[in-house]
C-alpha cells in the first residue's frame, strides 16, 4: 500500500515539473506539487501516528504556521532573500538529519560515506544561504577574498588534521578532535567564506547553486534513511538548480568556478568618460517617446531597489493608450535570481507575452524607436562585443545600443557590478534621465498629460 | 554490492534525467516560481525526519536536534509552496 502511495506520489512530482513547462499551466503545477508531498509525508507516518508524541506534532504545527506568515508577509521584492533563507532550512534540515544518523553509529560503511557528505553539503548549504541572504538585505558589504583564500590554501591540511592529532595526541591528552563536530564546524565555515566572497550581481548563480546543494543534500539524506521518494524529489531539485546554475554562468560568460571564486568587480579599471552624457528631462522624454512606435524596457536590478514596477505598469500603459508597441528585454541575470525581474513585472499584471528573453529581442533592436533601460548597467555595455579587454567580454548583452534612440534612467554615472564604464550612457542617441527609478518614470507619465 | 543499492542508483540516475530533460524547457519568465517550487520540494527530508524520530532513543540532545530538522523541513516546505502559489497567481492572465 505505502509504495503504491510513494510511486503515485513520485509520478505527481514528474508532472509537476511537466506542467511548469508553460506559464498558463505553471499554477496547476504547484497544485500537484503540494498533492506530491502531501503524499509523500503521509506515507512516511506508515499508519501508525500513535508512534509520535505531542512535541512532535506540535513542532509541525507551529513551524508550518510560521512557514505561511512568513510566506505570506513577504514582498516580491524580497523573493531572493526568501528562497535563499529557505534554501538553507532545506540544507540545514538535511546536514542534520545526517548528523543525527551518524551519532547512532549503526549505519553500515557505504552509508556513513554518503551520511557525511550528506551532513557536509546540508550544512555548506545553511551557512552559505544564511550569508547570502545577508548579503542581499545589503548587510555584507566588505571584501572578504583574502580571507577565502587562505581558508581554501589551509582546507587539505585542516581536512587531514583531525586524523593526525589523533593518532599522536590521542592517547596522550585523550582529546579526539576526529569527530562529527570537527567537520560541522568546517562545513559550515566554508559555506560562510564561499558566499561571502561573491559579490551582489553574482547572486542569481549562488541562489540556483545552493538549491542544487540543498536538492544534493536531501537525495543523499534519502539514501541514508533508505527512501527512495526522498533520492527522487532530492535529485529533481538537485538537477533544476544545477540547470538554473550553468543557464546563469553563460548568461555572463564565465564558469561555475569563476563564479564561486569570487572577488569579480573588484579590480579597479578605467572608469572615466571621454566626454560628458547627453542630460534629459522627464518632459523631453515624454515628447520623444510620444513620437516613438516601439519601445522596449530594460529593467534591472535597480526597478527593484526603487520598488518601480508600479510606475512601470503606468507607463506602459500610458504607451499602449497611444497605440505605441511596449516590450520588456529581460537580461537572465537581471535582478538577484533567475527570472526575477519577470516575477516583480508579473505583479503588476504586465502580460509574459511582452516579456522577451536576449535571443528574442536581439534581432529587433535595430528597428527599435526607444530604449529605456531602467537600473541595469553590466547587461547593457557594449564593451562586452567590442572590448577584448574588458572583464565583462564575451558575456551576452542586449544590444541597446542598435536602437534608434536609448533613455537611461540613473541616479548617477557610478560604474555597474563589473566596476567599469559603460561607453552606452555617451553614445550619440543615448540620453540620461538622472533621476531614481521610480520617481523618473512617474514624472515622464505626468509629462505624458501636458504633452 | 546488493541489487538494491544498485536499483537505487538506477532510480537516482533516471530522476535525475527526467529532471534535467524537464527543466531544460522551463522558460525564463518561470524561473523564479520553478526555483521557489523546487526550494520547497527540497524540504521533503521532512520524510528522514518523520522516519527516524520514533527510532532516535533515549538522548535528548539527538532528539533536540531531529525536531530542529523537523522545524526547519516544515517551515521550508509549508513556507516554500505557499510563496510559489503567490508568484503562480500573479502569472495567471487576467481576462
Amino acid at each position: 500500500m505505502i509504495e503504491i502511495i510513494l510511486l503515485f506520489s513520485s509520478v505527481l512530482f514528474i508532472f509537476a515539473l511537466k506542467l511548469f513547462g508553460r506559464p498558463s499551466t505553471a499554477h496547476r503545477a504547484n497544485t500537484f506539487a503540494i498533492l506530491a508531498m502531501g503524499l509523500a509525508v503521509f506515507s512516511a507516518f506508515n499508519f501508525d501516528f500513535s508512534k509520535y508524541d505531542s512535541v512532535f506534532y506540535i513542532t509541525i504545527f507551529v513551524s508550518g504556521l510560521l512557514g505561511v506568515v512568513i510566506s505570506k508577509r513577504v514582498q516580491m521584492t524580497q523573493m531572493p532573500e526568501l528562497v535563499g533563507l529557505f534554501n538553507g532550512f532545506g540544507g540545514g534540515a538535511s546536514g542534520a538529519i545526517a548528523y543525527v544518523e551518524l551519532s547512532k553509529s549503526t549505519l553500515p560503511l557505504s552509508d556513513y560515506f554518503v551520511a557525511i557528505f550528506s551532513m557536509a553539503i546540508g550544512m555548506f548549504t545553511f551557512s552559505g544561504s544564511v550569508v547570502a541572504v545577508l548579503k542581499l538585505r545589503g548587510k555584507l558589504n566588505a571584501n572578504y577574498s583574502t580571507i577565502a583564500t587562505i581558508f581554501t590554501a589551509f582546507l587539505p591540511p585542516l581536512l587531514l588534521l583531525p586524523g593526525i592529532w589523533d593518532s599522536l595526541f590521542l592517547e596522550r591528552w585523550g582529546i579526539s578532535i576526529l569527530t562529527l563536530e570537527y567537520f560541522i564546524l568546517l562545513s559550515l565555515i566554508g559555506g560562510i567564506v564561499r558566499v561571502a566572497v561573491i559579490g551582489g550581481a553574482d547572486m542569481p548563480v549562488v541562489i540556483a547553486f545552493l538549491n542544487s546543494l540543498s536538492g544534493i543534500a536531501a537525495m543523499s539524506a534519502g539514501f541514508i534513511v533508505n527512501s527512495i521518494i526522498l533520492i527522487i524529489a532530492g535529485a529533481l531539485v538537485g538537477a533544476s538548480g544545477i540547470i538554473l546554475t550553468l543557464l546563469m554562468c553563460s548568461a555572463m560568460n564565465r564558469t561555475i568556478l569563476q563564479v564561486l571564486k569570487g572577488g569579480f568587480g573588484s579590480t579597479k579599471v578605467n572608469n572615466e568618460y571621454e566626454k560628458d552624457p547627453i542630460s534629459t528631462s522627464p518632459e523631453d522624454v515624454a515628447i520623444q517617446l510620444s513620437y516613438a512606435e516601439s519601445v522596449v524596457i530594460v529593467p534591472g536590478y535597480g526597478m527593484a531597489v526603487a520598488q518601480a514596477q508600479a510606475a512601470v505598469k503606468e507607463l506602459t500603459n500610458t504607451l499602449k493608450d497611444k497605440d505605441i508597441d511596449v516590450k520588456f528585454a529581460i537580461h537572465p541575470v537581471a535582478g538577484r535570481m533567475p527570472g526575477h525581474m519577470n516575477v516583480l513585472l508579473a505583479e503588476v499584471d504586465i502580460d509574459y507575452d511582452d516579456m522577451y528573453t536576449l535571443e528574442e529581442i536581439n534581432r529587433e533592436f535595430s528597428s527599435i524607436d526607444v530604449v529605456i533601460v531602467l537600473g541595469a548597467n553590466d547587461v547593457v555595455n557594449p564593451l562586452a562585443r567590442t572590448d577584448e579587454t574588458s572583464p565583462i567580454y564575451g558575456m551576452p548583452i542586449l544590444d541597446v545600443d542598435l536602437a534608434k534612440q536609448v533613455i537611461i534612467v540613473k541616479r548617477s554615472m557610478s560604474p555597474g557590478y563589473a566596476g567599469i564604464a559603460n561607453p552606452l550612457f555617451i553614445n550619440d542617441n543615448s540620453k540620461m534621465l538622472f533621476a531614481d527609478a521610480k520617481e523618473g518614470l512617474e514624472k515622464i507619465v505626468k509629462s505624458f498629460e501636458l504633452v | 554490492m546488493e541489487t538494491i543499492f544498485l536499483l537505487t542508483l538506477l532510480i537516482t540516475f533516471l530522476a535525475s534525467f527526467i529532471g534535467y530533460e524537464l527543466i531544460s524547457k522551463i522558460p525564463q519568465t518561470l524561473h523564479t516560481p520553478l526555483m521557489s517550487g523546487s526550494n520547497a520540494i527540497s524540504g521533503i527530508t521532512l520524510i528522514a525526519a518523520i522516519l527516524i524520530y520514533p527510532e532516535v532513543g533515549e538522548s535528548q540532545f539527538l532528539k533536540i536536534i531531529v525536531l530542529t530538522a523537523l522545524a526547519l523541513a516544515t517551515i521550508n516546505i509549508v513556507g516554500g509552496f505557499s510563496v510559489t502559489g503567490r508568484i503562480l497567481e500573479m502569472f495567471k492572465k487576467n481576462d
